[in-house]
């Protein structure tokens, strides 16, 4: 333990200027430790799930937007309208 | 030499742990960490007193640990462990907890030690609990010190007057990381139990995941994911089945895996990790599920399939909704541009993403579904949809001409356009004739010299062709009748006026590519969108074929199921069928199928047989 007093008063010596650095990962993004070590996989489910059957709708795979008066989609039917018309 | 009653008592109660095989009380005996009761206190003080720093009272010290293990003819039969329990004293003697390097730098010494005890075939396994306990502090140690650069600046400063640079610089938590990792390995090569993907987890192999989970921790914290592959493969080898572990150990080991998958692009398998930890985690333990929801989440929209409003109103799922469903709008709606500014690196939308460490790998992986929207819909209101009423089976198939996306694509990037001092203009005009025309960027200085392509393609006059041909009609110099170097200062014409027609006899090496639409010849822009649209065909996100000339997507055979489903098939069916082809998970081992293990007759002598290309017994 002869070497610690040096080491750590020099340590102090760059605090000024190192506590400047922002932090940027939040701790919170780790993955704590479980406070049990084993469950049974009832303890997993939902209760909502659970209630109606684990079936649940939890994706959506068909997302394509084929609602023609969504302001984008008008937007875009009228540009290519405009072109037409005019070529 | 003075009287050390509790050393006394401690040394004869480990003894009797010892004989026990007790690994569980060992660990709980070996306490390091602050508070220490007050009997700790006390043992501290008596080996101060009897035992200070120095060789001489180190070699007793040891010699009493050596009376821990059971003699044999030749020595000791666990010597790693009484060197192992003399660190522990010493350590116990001279930490002082307020200098955390230095606690570090002993404690590291410690576990080294203990990794050593654990190596011993017969008594090993004791120390495994004590192992994970030592390797848990450290973590936590060196993890607190990465957080605080002030406290090893000088250890930064040390290595950087170094000569040896080529030595790649090792952090505190890499170090630790390292050091689980032999502890990791000493469980996964354990021999005792029956080994390979069989058997069920015994003696040390108990804790393959327990270090293999601490060390992946360390790993992801100090950024060298990279370092997991040997033991992502170390244990496809030689790990028992997954499903023999505690759930814990399960639940985490398959988050870490997926962002290990992740990372390296494997989206599928990386969701299969992420799906069943998410299937199996404790329903109330929302910050771990909120963790591995984010993945599972990000896995998914990256092949095409969206969080329901179900599944974003879950407890775990806190704060994702207003992250992912902007998100998922803008791939629906098919504005590139805005889809690109939303994940823009200095864009307020993109920062949580960035903390995640999902933003650029979102930002590759999901503009390609944005432009399958934009050019369905582009397509729904400007292709040629078919003719339904057609009972002949003539007449073409469904296209779209890409003028028309083009003139989309122009209209979006003028719907765009933004003052060009803040940089994020997108006017066409400003395209440069080297980079994108989809987006725009910043030219690249290296071209900055470069002639524009306008000027450089149709030269009309003398001094166009000279800027032209200027190198070679009027060089810096020229060899005179006598064969002497001639400086040419004025920089006049060496050969006297150039043929008009010089045009003619050129190989030109530039194919005539003007920036704007002439002579037939496709514009740069048009020429991207081909590549794009090439891109979605090659990979099943749409369906049909391209022709250059006159370019045009078609879509043949949509006659039974109509041009949109045909033309652009729903993206999560075509990736999810595709990558079901091959179920298999690197690095997560799974209970052998049973049809396999009935087929054949099972193998004996514990050897590790590949049983993928096994045949069922009789087969010809």
């Amino acid at each position: 333990m002869s070497n610690t007093a040096p080491s750590q008063a020099k340590a102090e010596s760059d605090q000024p200027q190192q506590q400047q650095k922002p932090q940027v990962l939040e701790e919170d993004d780790e993955f704590e430790d479980f406070p049990v070590e084993d469950w049974p996989q009832e303890e997993a489910e939902q209760a909502s799930g659970a209630a109606n059957g684990g079936n649940e709708h939890l994706w959506e795979e068909s997302w394509d937007d084929d609602d023609a008066a969504e302001d984008f989609s008008k937007q875009l039917k009228e540009e290519l309208k405009k072109v037409e018309a005019s070529s | 030499m003075a009287a050390t009653p509790i050393l006394d008592q401690f040394l004869s109660g480990l003894a009797a742990i010892v004989q026990d095989r007790d690994g569980a009380k060992l660990q709980d005996f070996l306490q390091i960490e602050p508070p220490l009761s007050d009997i700790y206190q006390r043992m501290i003080e008596e080996l101060r007193q009897c035992y200070p720093p120095g060789s001489q009272s180190e070699t007793v010290l040891q010699q009493r640990c050596e009376g821990l293990v059971p003699k044999t003819e030749g020595g000791s039969s666990w010597s790693a462990f009484p060197t192992f329990m003399r660190l522990y004293f010493t350590f116990m003697r001279d930490v002082n907890v307020e200098n955390l390097l230095d606690t570090y730098n002993l404690l590291n010494g410690l576990l080294n030690q203990c990794v050593l005890a654990l190596g011993d075939s017969q008594m090993g396994v004791v120390v495994l609990p004590t192992v994970l306990y030592l390797s848990k502090v450290l973590a936590k140690l060196a993890m607190g010190l990465d957080r605080r650069p002030e406290l090893i600046a000088h250890i930064l400063r040390m290595e950087g007057t170094n000569d040896q640079e080529s030595i790649e610089k090792v952090t505190l938590v890499e170090k630790s990381a390292n050091v689980v990792r032999e502890a990791f390995i000493k469980c996964l090569t354990d021999r005792s139990g029956t080994p390979g993907p069989h058997g069920k987890p015994e003696g040390k192999r108990k804790g393959i995941y327990l270090m293999a989970n601490l060390c992946l921790k360390l790993l992801f914290q100090c950024g060298k994911l990279r370092n997991a592959e040997q033991m992502f493969s170390s244990i496809t080898a030689q790990s028992p089945p997954l499903a023999h572990f505690p759930t814990s150990q399960r639940v985490t080991y398959l988050y870490y895996l997926g962002r290990y998958l992740f990372s390296n692009n494997l989206f599928y398998p990386a969701q299969n990790a992420f799906q069943a930890a998410y299937d199996q985690c404790h329903c109330q333990a929302l910050s771990q599920r909120n963790l591995i929801l984010t993945y599972l989440i990000a896995c998914n929209i990256i092949m095409g399939r969206f969080p329901s409003r179900a599944l974003l109103e879950r407890p775990e799922a806190q704060g994702l909704a207003e992250q992912f469903n902007p998100l998922c709008r803008l791939i629906v709606r098919g504005d590139y541009l805005a889809f690109r500014e939303h994940l823009s690196l200095d864009s307020p939308t993109s920062h949580w993403f960035a903390r995640k460490g999902i933003l650029l790998t979102l930002r590759n992986r999901c503009e390609i579904l944005v432009w399958r929207s934009f050019c369905r819909k582009v397509f729904i209101h400007a292709g040629y949809l078919g003719d339904p009423q057609a009972q002949a089976q003539r007449g073409p198939p469904p296209f779209l001409y890409l003028q028309k996306l083009l003139v989309a694509t122009r209209w979006l990037q003028q719907k765009h356009k933004t003052p060009v001092a803040n940089g994020i203009g997108h006017a066409s005009e400003n395209f440069s004739a080297y980079g994108s025309q989809t987006v725009l960027t910043q030219a690249d200085p290296e071209f900055s010299g470069l002639t524009d392509f306008d000027t450089v393609a149709a030269p009309d006059a003398d001094h166009e062709i000279l800027e032209k041909y200027g190198d070679y009609l009027a060089p810096d110099g020229f060899f005179d009748e006598d064969g002497n170097w001639q400086d040419n200062v004025s920089g006049s014409l060496i050969d006297g006026d150039p043929d008009a027609n010089y045009d003619e006899r050129l190989l030109n090496p530039y194919p005539n590519s003007a920036y704007t639409e002439q002579a037939n010849q496709p514009s740069l822009l048009m020429r991207e969108l081909e590549s794009i649209l090439a891109s979605l065909l090659a990979q099943g996100l749409m369906r049909g074929y391209l022709t250059h000339r006159s370019p045009r997507f078609a879509i043949p055979g949509a006659r039974l199921r109509g041009a949109l489903p045909t033309g652009f098939p729903n993206v999560w069916q075509t990736i999810s069928t595709r990558e079901q082809e091959d179920a298999h998970v690197p690095g997560w081992v799974k209970l052998p199928d049973p049809a396999a293990l009935s087929a054949g007759p099972l193998m004996g002598g514990g050897r590790v047989v590949n049983l993928s290309g096994a045949r069922p017994a009789g087969a010809p």
